[in-house]
């Protein structure tokens, strides 16, 4: 969904760009090790779907859109350092 | 009765978005075959820009670049090298303009990293954005 080249991309394939682009934003702020472990796990996932998901399924990756940004927030706004590696869903949080 | 005047109108009307649609059209290919005809000239003004883009940081953006494609040293970066020649998808696209924010120390736009297709083009918006930084406020 995310293979144009040379062409200018559509909205949705900007959307998504962007919150990969805010999930490796956000990933530089961790722990240097949770950091890597982030940005790998996030990376595949990204290249997983980019693969695995027609690019006209428009309902399954505005899903996908949606619930990456709402992973997206919770790696943002509670401390937390990990990502789960099997469908990248954020573990019990430490709270302070 | 009543019905056959609205009927005509409608057929006016339908008439008259075809005629839009075909003009928007040809106005689409006039300017196709303009960009065309400016082609060269863009690729002048990007020449110059060339110019004041210092070798420095193009070679520290290809080096970038090579590391982050996981490029061979036999495999040529070269200025003008599309990312996408070089096998880059536009995932690795956000990643190389997100390592070269980190490396410069600078912030991309969101609009400008989308514009971002080639090494040179890169290099010109750091420096330009390292300018910005270092310039007083």
């Amino acid at each position: 969904m995310v293979a144009s080249r040379g062409q200018k991309l559509s909205g949705i394939q900007k959307q998504v760009l962007s919150l990969y682009r805010g999930f490796l934003r956000t990933a530089r702020s961790k722990q240097p090790e949770n950091r890597t472990h982030i940005e790998s796990l996030v990376s595949a996932e990204f290249r997983r779907n980019s693969q695995m998901i027609d690019r006209k399924n428009f309902l399954h990756i505005e899903y996908l859109l949606r619930r990456g940004k709402k992973q997206l927030d919770q790696l943002k706004t509670v401390d937390s350092v990990r990502l789960s590696s099997s469908n990248v869903e954020l573990p019990d949080t430490n709270r302070p | 009765m009543a019905a056959v005047p609205v009927t005509c109108v409608r057929l006016t009307a339908s008439m008259h978005t075809n005629q839009v649609v075909g003009r928007t059209s040809t106005l689409k290919l006039v300017s196709v075959g303009r960009a065309r005809s400016r082609f060269p000239v863009l690729r002048t003004s990007r020449f110059q820009i060339s110019c004041s883009a210092k070798p420095e940081t193009v070679n520290r953006v290809c080096e970038i670049v090579k590391t982050q494609l996981a490029l061979g040293n036999d495999s040529k970066v070269e200025p003008d090298s599309k990312f996408s020649a070089l096998g880059a998808d536009s995932l690795d696209t956000v990643e190389i303009v997100m390592t070269l924010e980190e490396e410069f120390g600078i912030s991309v736009e969101e609009e400008n990293s989308q514009n971002i297709t080639t090494v040179q083009e890169a290099a010109d918006l750091i420096e330009k954005l390292v300018e910005k930084k270092n310039a007083p406020a």
